[in-house]
């Protein structure tokens, strides 16, 4: 008798005290595991990484607001192809704080809605390309491209350069779709990098010889308590912005998308009240929660539920698990787009709360109202399963059918 | 005339980090900055903006607002 296939090992291991956050299981449902995590193992250990997972709403929230425990400051352990700390997301306060302050004004939700009329045009644009056919990949045909033409508009970037930059940013978040060779990955990630750098040169030369009125410009101009940004310090606010800027909003874009192409009764919800679309917004982020963790560093020996934490560990603060908190949030696991308290943590919280958080707000909002005023009717293709990527949940396949007119 | 206070709105500046959802739900409770911290723009708030207020309290994800009776 053949014995039976192993099964698995179960994710989170209760028993071992562990859990893979980089299982396919995890990106594509991670709701159930982020509730056995909370309940069971509140503090675990990651594997592989062998980081601290903390996972219930009021120590991530206690975390996010403690930066002199859990800094920020990574000493490149995470190291992305950067040769510097990220600015401002990689240093403490009361250095970050100075730079938020030059940095928040041209985030602001004024500034967004400056740039709002071009991000629907694009939209549009991308619609257009196509509603007739009555089927599309969305991750590519829309959550991909609408978040880099927003973020190049913003830069004053060249739109142009789209296929350069996606490119870019792939070699440095995923070079493990091109080889599972991790000295090969590091060697990709740093010749990326590099590549990154010059090419931000190139455009700070440009700036220095002719100022334009775009974020670069502004940029090269800013002056924290008189003294101009260095060029390194430029740099590092440039990497930082491609790539947090540009996979989390297609990421957001493809989990909404997917959720209301999965559940016709929402989606029938949201088009038949088009001024829940806020609300959807805000719950889609809480239950979908497409960044799922931001990493820390503990700067001191901390006691968390007993449990002594050294200094110098890393620490994944699981945000997607603390959202769906009953400690927090009221039926937790039902998705509800009349919610009245929703204070999720999608964006964090604390000092560090995510700068482009009301850039992806608006485009998510574009997007929705969009996509649904030209195609309000649409479903996952039958046979068709999405897949996720894990950490950042990306929706990389997508397959979109809706009936086509005529 | 003018309607009569029935809360009493309070934000500690020291919790705000912008994340902006009582401006955007209660804009006639709070404003924004240049940086898009909260600005309180009321502090009584008469019981027709009662609503307003306690959106923007309830959706603080610092609990940064208080709303509390006249």
């Amino acid at each position: 008798m053949a014995a039976a296939p192993p099964s698995p090992p179960p994710n989170p291991d209760v028993e071992a005290g562990t859990v893979s956050l980089f299982d396919p299981g995890i990106a594509e449902k991670p709701q159930p595991i982020y509730d056995t995590l909370r309940e069971r193992l509140p503090i675990a250990r990651a594997a592989w990484t062998n980081s601290i997972v903390i996972s219930r709403y009021e120590d991530v929230v206690w975390a996010l607001r403690h930066p002199e425990i859990f800094s920020s400051k990574m000493d490149l352990q995470l190291a992305l192809g950067t040769e510097r700390p990220m600015i401002p997301q990689q240093i403490d306060p009361p250095a970050q704080t100075r730079y938020r302050k030059i940095l928040d004004p041209r985030f602001s939700r004024k500034r967004m809605a400056e740039i709002e009329p071009r991000v629907r045009a694009h939209a549009n644009e991308l619609i257009d390309a196509v509603i007739d056919a009555g089927e599309c990949e969305f991750d590519k045909s829309f959550a991909i491209p609408l978040p880099c033409t927003a973020f190049l508009g913003l830069l004053g970037l060249p739109q142009e350069h789209l296929d350069l930059f996606l490119e870019l940013k792939d070699g440095i978040i995923r070079p493990h779709q091109r080889t599972t060779d991790l000295e090969e990955m590091k060697q990709i990630r740093a010749e990326t990098g590099q590549r990154v750098y010059a090419y931000f040169e190139e455009v700070i030369d440009d700036r220095t010889a002719h100022p334009r009125d775009d974020l670069m410009t502004y940029l090269i101009g800013a002056q924290i308590d008189g003294e101009t940004l260095s060029r390194n310090e430029v740099l590092d606010i440039c990497f930082l912005m491609l790539l947090a800027g540009l996979d989390t909003v297609t990421a957001s874009i493809g989990c909404t998308m997917a959720y209301l192409a999965s559940n016709p009764q929402q989606l029938r919800k949201l088009v038949a009240n088009p001024g829940l679309i806020d609300a959807t917004v805000e719950e889609l982020l809480r239950w979908e929660t497409p960044v799922t963790s931001v990493p820390r560093v503990l700067a001191q020996d901390v006691t968390l539920h007993g449990r002594e934490l050294k200094k110098g560990e890393m620490v994944s603060l699981l945000i997607g698990a603390s959202n769906l908190d009953d400690g927090e949030f009221e039926s937790p696991s039902s998705v509800d787009f009349d919610r009245e308290r929703n204070r999720h943590l999608a964006f964090g919280a604390g000092p560090h709360r995510c700068l482009g958080s009301h850039l992806a707000r608006m485009e998510m909002r574009v997007a929705i109202e969009e996509w649904h005023r030209r195609i309000p009717e649409y479903e996952i293709a039958p046979g068709e399963i999405p897949t996720y990527s894990p950490g950042i949940r990306e929706v990389l396949y997508l397959p979109l059918v809706w009936k086509t007119r005529g | 005339m003018a309607e009569a206070a029935a809360l009493r709105v309070t934000v500690d500046m020291a919790l705000c980090v912008g994340h902006g959802r009582c401006y955007e739900l209660a804009p006639e409770v709070f404003g924004e900055d240049e940086r898009g911290y909260c600005v309180l723009l009321r502090e009584a708030v008469p019981e027709s903006l009662a609503g307003q207020a306690r959106s923007g309290e309830a959706n603080c994800p610092e609990g940064a607002i208080r709303v509390e009776r006249a």
